[in-house]
């Protein structure tokens, strides 16, 4: 009678932790996908001000480097996207410390890049918890993340350009 | 923006954290956000509390570390932390200190939406950490965002829970300081500052005195007014007599006296030894603007900007402390110099900017998870009468809990 009820109490628990950890991941999948949007669209802004802060620049060959960083990186697909944005911070840091000083595009565009830098770390942040969680051993023997694709971190060099 | 903010440890007894919450609050507050904080408070019927505090009950002391640390946690603390949630209808959560097991992580549990985490310590109780870092994960993968107040508390954060936190520092209101007018009486003579504890080695104090004799030698009617609570007389016994007219022993100073404090000197003394990850002492100098001589700590080379915003002296090296004091009591073009270049690099730390930065965090948080802060609706905890504290109810709700679970995943 022990070992029934042991055996019993045993399956209650596993149960429990393996409907909860399911929650769990699907929460932290909804957050990785919501923390993606976010992302994505402090990548848009920031590419949508950088363009328009091209014009004002006193030198024309960085003001036609960030413009074409600029649109590379609002017309990129979800192929290569790190490597523009990764481009245009690189630009971004040559062409921020000439920017008139009180514009509101400079500021927007400083806004926008600060923005960026927080979105990728909560995006990331989210992406390492779930990848963590998916790596455990239960989750991955009972495929508790069913058919979704592993989030991946996104990489790019914005340090210097957040305030 | 509505914030809801968690303070784990007692409002009513004083420390960093508390100081840290009650200021950002007020901060937040005054730029026309609204702020409530969830706290535990030992006397909720004390008068001057303020209006933006919910008391979460009393917390129990427990032995850590050698010290007492003072926590809340349990079924009565959850269901109050929950029902403050619901009915707060916050924009985002903010929660201080997580790791601690207290309010901030029973906050985490409980609640879904954009959560802000900001980590405050700078010491590593790595195996403590460590055992924590799993066992919280379920509470920690809740948060959106992190915000580390050092970069030595960003280091804790990164070696003992993996991430990373964005960088906020502390901050000061510099309109409280400037301007401050010295204390009665002072200063008379060249007059050095010194505050803290007075019987914690790591203030440092004991290097101060060290170099008493050297300083008195350079500076014969120097006086250095010392502040803070501690037993003054084993303080002023380790002194030799012929030197103790240069101390003045000021004891425990108000909050509102403090800037008239840092204003009763000519130069303000920071000679601690370790273990400071921020120096807010400094920054409420500067604030004032006394020119400032400190030890090289990591995080006082920060505040100072390596020697550009107050004069650095190697730690411990009291022959050192006293010749930097010494020079610059007799250098009032300096410390004119140190004062203006101190009252700039302040403002970097005054609470208006770094609250803007907080709202930055908060907007970015919003939107990564763009809901209103909720309670999950599972558990019927929420109707548990008010007594003060948890003890003696935790085998209770304990059943009550797993009963909740057992019977909402039977369903699931």
């Amino acid at each position: 009678v022990r070992e029934v009820f042991l055996v019993v109490l045993l399956l209650v628990l596993t149960a429990v932790y393996v409907s909860w950890t399911a929650g769990r991941l699907d929460r932290m999948h909804a957050r990785v996908d919501a923390a993606w949007a976010a992302l994505d669209a402090a990548l848009v802004r920031r590419a949508a001000a950088a363009r328009a802060l091209a014009g004002q620049l006193p030198d024309p060959r960085v003001a036609r480097a960030l413009a074409a960083a600029a649109q590379a990186a609002l017309e990129a697909g979800e192929q290569g996207r790190e490597a523009v944005e990764n481009d245009l911070s690189t630009v971004l840091r040559t062409a921020l410390p000439m920017a008139p000083e009180h514009s509101p595009q400079t500021r927007e565009l400083q806004q926008a890049a600060t923005r960026v830098g927080l979105a990728r770390s909560f995006h990331n942040a989210a992406v390492k918890d779930t990848r963590a969680l998916r790596s455990r051993r239960l989750p991955r023997a009972l495929h508790l993340a069913g058919s979704r694709s592993m989030p991946h971190y996104f990489e790019i060099d914005d340090t210097a350009l957040s305030q | 923006v509505r914030v809801g903010l968690v303070c784990p440890y007692t409002w009513d007894v004083p420390g960093g954290v508390q100081a840290h919450v009650r200021d950002l609050a007020e901060s937040l507050l005054s730029l026309g956000h609204q702020v409530q904080v969830l706290a535990p408070v030992d006397d909720p019927d004390a008068g001057g509390l303020p209006a933006y505090l919910v008391p979460a009950g009393r917390a129990v002391p427990v032995p850590a570390n050698g010290s007492v640390v003072r926590l809340l946690f349990g079924p009565l603390s959850l269901a109050r932390t929950r029902r403050w949630l619901r009915e707060g209808h916050f924009d985002v959560l903010h929660v201080h200190e997580p790791v601690a097991p207290s309010l901030s992580m029973l906050a985490c549990f409980a609640a879904s939406g954009p959560i802000v985490a900001t980590f405050h310590s700078a010491t590593a109780r790595s195996r403590a950490l460590q055992v924590a870092g799993t066992a919280m994960q379920p509470a920690l993968e809740k948060v959106t965002g992190r915000i580390a107040v050092s970069p030595a508390a960003r280091r804790v954060l990164v070696e003992h829970l993996g991430g990373d936190a964005v960088l906020l520092p502390n901050g000061v209101f510099v309109d409280r300081f400037r301007g401050a007018t010295p204390l009665p009486g002072h200063p008379d003579g060249p007059t050095v500052v010194f505050l803290g504890r007075i019987d914690e080695p790591r203030k440092g104090l004991a290097v101060l005195l060290e170099g008493l004799p050297e300083l008195a030698r350079l500076v014969p009617d120097v006086r250095v007014l010392v502040a803070g609570p501690g037993d003054q007389q084993q303080v002023l016994a380790a002194v030799p007599r012929s030197l103790r007219r240069h101390l003045m022993m000021v004891g425990r100073v108000s909050d509102a006296d403090l800037p008239r404090l840092y204003a009763s000197g000519h130069v303000y003394c920071a000679p601690n030894t370790f273990g400071e990850s921020f120096g807010i002492v400094l920054l409420e100098a500067m604030a004032t603007g006394t020119p400032v001589v400190a030890s090289d700590l990591e995080a006082f080379r920060r505040v100072l900007e390596d020697g550009a915003a107050g004069v650095l002296f190697p730690v411990g090296n009291a022959g050192a402390l006293a010749a930097a004091l010494a020079a610059l009591l007799g250098d009032p073009v300096r410390r004119r110099a140190l004062s203006r270049a101190g009252g700039r690099a302040v403002l970097a730390y005054d609470w208006e900017t770094v609250t803007r930065r907080v709202l930055e965090v908060y907007d970015a948080a919003v939107a990564a998870v763009p809901v209103e802060v909720s309670v999950p609706p599972d558990a019927d905890l929420d109707d548990v009468t008010d007594e003060d504290d948890d003890t003696g109810r935790l085998l209770p709700g304990l059943r009550r809990w797993l009963a909740a679970r057992t019977g909402r995943d039977g369903g699931a």
